[in-house]
């Protein structure tokens, strides 16, 4: 290597300047990593290819919204509730980013072993976790808000008089409520499940696999308690098995009428309300812990 | 130099014991000055446990470590804002450019957004990358990653750097370019640095000092030149008369010790050469290797428990 040779002489005419400037501290630190994280997870900064799944995730999310605009109008009343947005394509569309994206924040890390130089410097174990948390999240929200405000922009559009827009507003809030609680619980559950391994491929399968099959599960023991309207225990209960239909057992609870993914839980309400808060410790705990483990090996 | 100039790492009786009894560092009491300093031992002796107790990632099991005056445990913290660390292995990703990479770090570092841009670029220029941090990580040569790895140590503009087996996977040029970048950055910018590594022949070269440690323990730490006087020996090889020659060596004051078929001869100056040159050819022998050793680590761990075979049987 003869090049490094000349290259290391080099140096010695540039001469080394230090850094005696201000330093961000380190929530500063954790605030730049969020952002670079929150990014990333649309792709950006990085190559084309990065960006083909969150940005057609993104398109899919906002057709019920553009079409909506559309139909009211034409003269029709709004299509979709906010609370419940157009189910199925939630469900099956934040799973698809997650799975996407979640081994693209944590996976890429671990496989390429980048995650000591992170650790050496003033980040302590826990704010990596932390920060990758919280640009998932705001991912999420991004994914899961913007198609119910263009819904609600394009209900209003045609709406006549504030009493309607008033309306509208009340029925939006809660909506977007929900789409906060969607978002911090199945950002915790992405990422817990995304950071056991490097494969990007087996995060994004498990993470996939994962998501879809409690939410099969959920719906064919619905089914086979007699559906959506019925109130039998076993039907209220059906949806317990899978955090999407958790969270649409919350909203129900919460009061939301509309009808989503699951029965009316009824008196289960609660229960429902305690499993989704223990999915999202019990999600948040272990990627702390599977990081305090990582920043030791 | 100053009488005491104050120490960079001292540690007191450290000792880490990980889960299942396995002992990596066992009561190390060590106190490095500033400069270049290499920090040697086989592979398992606690190098890389010993690196991690200084960055704060391992609590010691007991005893304590100080980096800089400050306590790793306690203010670990400060210490990596401090700190520059070039880890053993792989640790790039692929899909990046060195400038974004090394950009980011520098932010991870608490650089400022065009600060870590500025020293990103100056950090990959020191180590010599120029056009080349434009191209994705993934296309470099092994020697242009370790150099990557290096810069992202640097960025930060660290006090200390530690430097685990940098010259790992280059071949003989890229190791002596790697090493003399590494010397410069020791001399001329102001930067102490501990390299950790198995090869003591390599890195003695450019250390003003050597830390030896072994299964934990502190073997000896010195002047890099009481060890090579201490370490330095002649390789002679004999076809036959192995026994003669180490006899007639200590007749005329020379303690050989045979090792795999060669006479070890400590080399005390350039008078050694002359004494097994003259004894050689009073015994008429034939001689088919005469050279200077570079110990491995591994002997000079090796020369206590020698000492008896050392005695020569006349």
């Amino acid at each position: 290597m003869p090049d490094s040779l000349q290259a290391a002489g080099v140096i010695h005419d540039l001469g080394y300047r230090g850094y005696d400037g201000p330093r961000l501290g380190r929530s500063q630190i954790v605030r730049a990593l969020t952002w670079h994280s929150f990014r990333s997870s649309f792709g950006i900064g990085r190559g084309a290819k990065a960006k083909i799944i969150p940005v057609l995730a993104f398109i899919a999310m906002c057709l019920p919204a553009l079409v909506n605009a559309f139909a009211v109008a034409r003269g029709n009343s709004r299509l979709f509730g906010y609370d419940v947005y157009s189910p199925t394509l939630r469900v099956v569309v934040v799973t698809l980013f997650i799975a996407a994206q979640a081994p693209e924040l944590v996976s890429r890390d671990l496989r390429s072993r980048v995650l000591p130089l992170y650790f050496c410097r003033p980040l302590r174990p826990g704010d990596y976790p932390l920060a990758k948390y919280l640009a998932l999240t705001g991912a999420l929200l991004l994914l899961i808000e913007v198609p119910l405000l263009i819904l609600y922009a394009g209900t209003i559009a045609s709406a006549s008089g504030g009493r309607a827009v008033w309306h509208e507003t009340r029925a939006l809030i809660p909506g977007l409520g929900i789409g906060l609680m969607w978002a911090v619980l199945m950002a915790a559950i992405g990422l817990v499940l995304a950071s056991r391994t490097g494969r990007r491929a087996y995060a994004t399968g498990i993470v996939a696999i994962t998501c879809f099959l409690t939410w099969s599960l959920s719906l064919l023991l619905l089914q086979a308690e007699g559906g959506m309207t019925a109130t039998s225990t076993g039907a209220r209960l059906a949806g317990l098995f899978s955090p999407f239909t958790i969270l649409d057992g919350v909203r129900m609870w919460l009061g939301g009428t509309s009808p989503g993914e699951v029965a009316n839980p009824g008196h289960y309400g609660p229960l429902y309300g305690v499993l989704a808060v223990v999915l999202l410790a019990a999600s948040l705990g272990g990627l702390a812990a599977r990081y305090r483990k990582v920043s030791q090996a | 130099m100053p009488p005491t100039p104050p120490a960079v790492i001292e540690t007191r009786a450290l000792t880490k014991v990980y889960p299942g009894h396995v002992t990596a560092l066992d009561g190390l009491t060590v106190s490095v000055a500033p400069g270049v300093t290499g920090l040697v031992g086989a592979n398992g002796a606690g190098k890389s446990t010993l690196i991690k107790i200084l960055l704060g990632l391992l609590p010691p099991t007991k005893g304590q470590a100080k980096v800089l005056g400050h306590d790793c445990g306690s203010s670990a913290d400060t210490i990596r804002t401090l700190l520059g660390y070039m880890p053993e292995h792989d640790c790039l990703p692929p899909d990046v450019t060195a400038t974004e990479f090394v950009t980011h770090l520098g932010r991870m570092s608490g650089l400022p957004p065009t600060v870590a841009k500025e020293r990103a670029a100056e950090s990959l220029r020191h180590v010599g990358l120029h056009e080349e941090r434009y191209r994705q990580i993934g296309t470099y040569s092994t020697g242009m990653k370790q150099r990557v790895k290096l810069a992202q140590a640097l960025v930060g503009d660290p006090a200390l750097l530690l430097l685990d087996e940098p010259t790992n996977g280059l071949d003989p040029a890229g190791r002596t370019a790697m090493l003399e970048l590494i010397a410069r950055i020791g001399a001329e910018f102001g930067i102490s640095i501990v390299i950790a590594s198995h090869l003591l022949g390599e890195i003695e070269r450019i250390c003003d000092q050597l830390v030896a440690i072994d299964a934990g323990r502190l073997l000896r730490a010195d002047t890099i030149t009481s060890f090579t006087q201490t370490s330095q020996v002649l390789a002679v090889e004999v076809t036959e008369g192995l026994a003669q020659l180490q006899a007639e060596l200590a007749a005329r004051g020379l303690a050989a010790a045979v090792h795999a078929k060669t006479l070890l001869v400590p080399l005390g100056g350039d008078g050694t050469y002359d004494v097994v040159r003259d004894c050689v050819a009073d015994l008429a022998l034939p001689l088919c290797r005469l050279e200077q050793r570079r110990h491995q680590v591994e002997e000079l761990f090796r020369d206590d428990q020698d000492e008896q075979e050392r005695v020569p049987h006349a």
